[in-house]
């Protein structure tokens, strides 16, 4: 059996597995970390067969679908999908810090990053941590998140900050994690997850802003407040929002963000000009 | 009637709020604000389970000085709303 630990954001957790997953696990390389008896989950990874479950809801995206069910027992399902082949299942204990994931020998790197997605945010829900499709970068020892729907122009925006702006850099590209620390402050680190860019960084900086893009024939932004800002945000973070204790967990940590950190819409082109007037507006 | 399954009562940056979270609410995609009186029958509403207009008045009238008149139209208008929006059934 070969053991490995993980770290992100300050969570650890743990991955056992019967054959060596360590070239599989490369983006998993900086943020390896030693041992501990505390893990916000753990994972076991075989060879295996189709559970029994029943389906509860099934998602489907760009060729790539998710089955969620649970077995008579009541355990959490997940089966994984390419391009209409199963590639795992992950049966989970109910608090999702117990799991198992069974390979069918088709696409496992794609099986272990979304059992580890789809892990991860469930199991740290309740912990004031929330998983977001967004991309994120730095500037001036600060961190800020670009939101909107897939194809909006997340990574785009990104890229155009680093080009128009000098001293930007990228933290992640698609699926970077926000913290409420004991302090109350609120952190940005990078992850193993990073959508079609590879930046697999294990750093972190303090959250200033959060920006939804939305495309448009003009640049402007303006800053949503309250509800608004909270609306931005939930649909950006990853969840099982028909688990209630999955729901309370990060309607919590949704709810402190939407109160203490600014948040904005940009309506933009794909130009430096909106990096420009973005970048002016919010590190202000 | 009944509240449909799914549907949430939050409170958002100090305003009370339904959301969908259940797996049959999971695609409203809104919000619904409610005020204060709203949120009071949202919560007699789903304690209730199964609700009439004529009962969520009569509970309206147990708990504030209002006349039966009054609490049977403004639980009609706002039952009527929670029906268009679809988070009632």
């Amino acid at each position: 059996m070969i053991t490995n630990y993980y770290k992100v954001a300050e969570h650890v957790f743990r991955i056992c597995s019967e054959d060596e997953l360590s070239v599989l696990l490369s983006n998993y390389a900086p943020f390896s970390c030693p041992s501990s008896n505390h893990v916000a989950f753990a994972l076991n990874v075989s060879k295996g067969y189709a559970p029994d479950y029943t389906i509860e809801i099934s998602q489907e995206e760009e060729g790539q679908e998710i089955v969620c069910g649970r077995t008579a027992s009541g355990e959490p399902v997940f089966e994984y999908c390419l391009g209409g082949k199963t590639a795992a299942w992950l049966v989970c204990s109910a608090d999702y810090r117990q799991s198992r994931l069974l390979l069918t020998g088709e696409f496992t790197k794609f099986a272990i990053d979304n059992a580890l997605m789809v892990l991860f945010a469930l199991a740290t829900a309740r912990l004031q941590t929330a998983l977001f499709h967004a991309a994120a970068v730095s500037f001036k020892d600060n961190a800020y998140l670009f939101l909107g729907k897939s194809g909006t122009g997340k990574s785009t925006h990104a890229r155009l900050w680093q080009q128009a702006i000098e001293g930007v850099e990228l933290v992640n590209d698609d699926n970077p994690v926000v913290r409420i620390m004991d302090d109350g402050r609120v952190r940005v680190f990078g992850s193993p997850w990073s959508g079609k860019t590879p930046c697999y960084r294990h750093v972190s900086y303090p959250l200033r802003g959060v920006v939804l893009l939305s495309q448009a024939p003009y640049n402007r932004i303006e800053r949503l407040q309250g509800l608004q800002a909270y609306a931005a945000l939930v649909p950006s973070i990853s969840g099982k929002r028909w688990d209630a204790m999955i729901a309370d967990g990060l309607h919590e940590t949704e709810n402190a963000l939407a109160s203490s950190i600014p948040v904005w819409h940009l309506e933009c082109l794909p130009d430096e000009a909106a990096a420009r007037i973005c970048n002016a507006t919010i590190t202000e | 009637m009944k509240i449909k399954n799914g549907f949430v009562l939050r409170e958002v940056c100090g305003e009370k709020v339904i959301v969908g979270e259940g797996l049959d609410a999971i695609n409203f995609g809104k919000l619904l604000s409610l005020n204060d009186s709203a949120a009071w029958l949202w919560k007699a509403a789903s304690e209730m389970g199964d609700f009439s207009v004529d009962e969520l008045a009569a509970k309206l009238c147990e708990e504030y000085e209002v006349s039966a008149e009054e609490a049977k139209a403004d639980v009609a208008a706002i039952v009527d709303e929670w029906q268009q929006i679809g988070v009632v059934e």
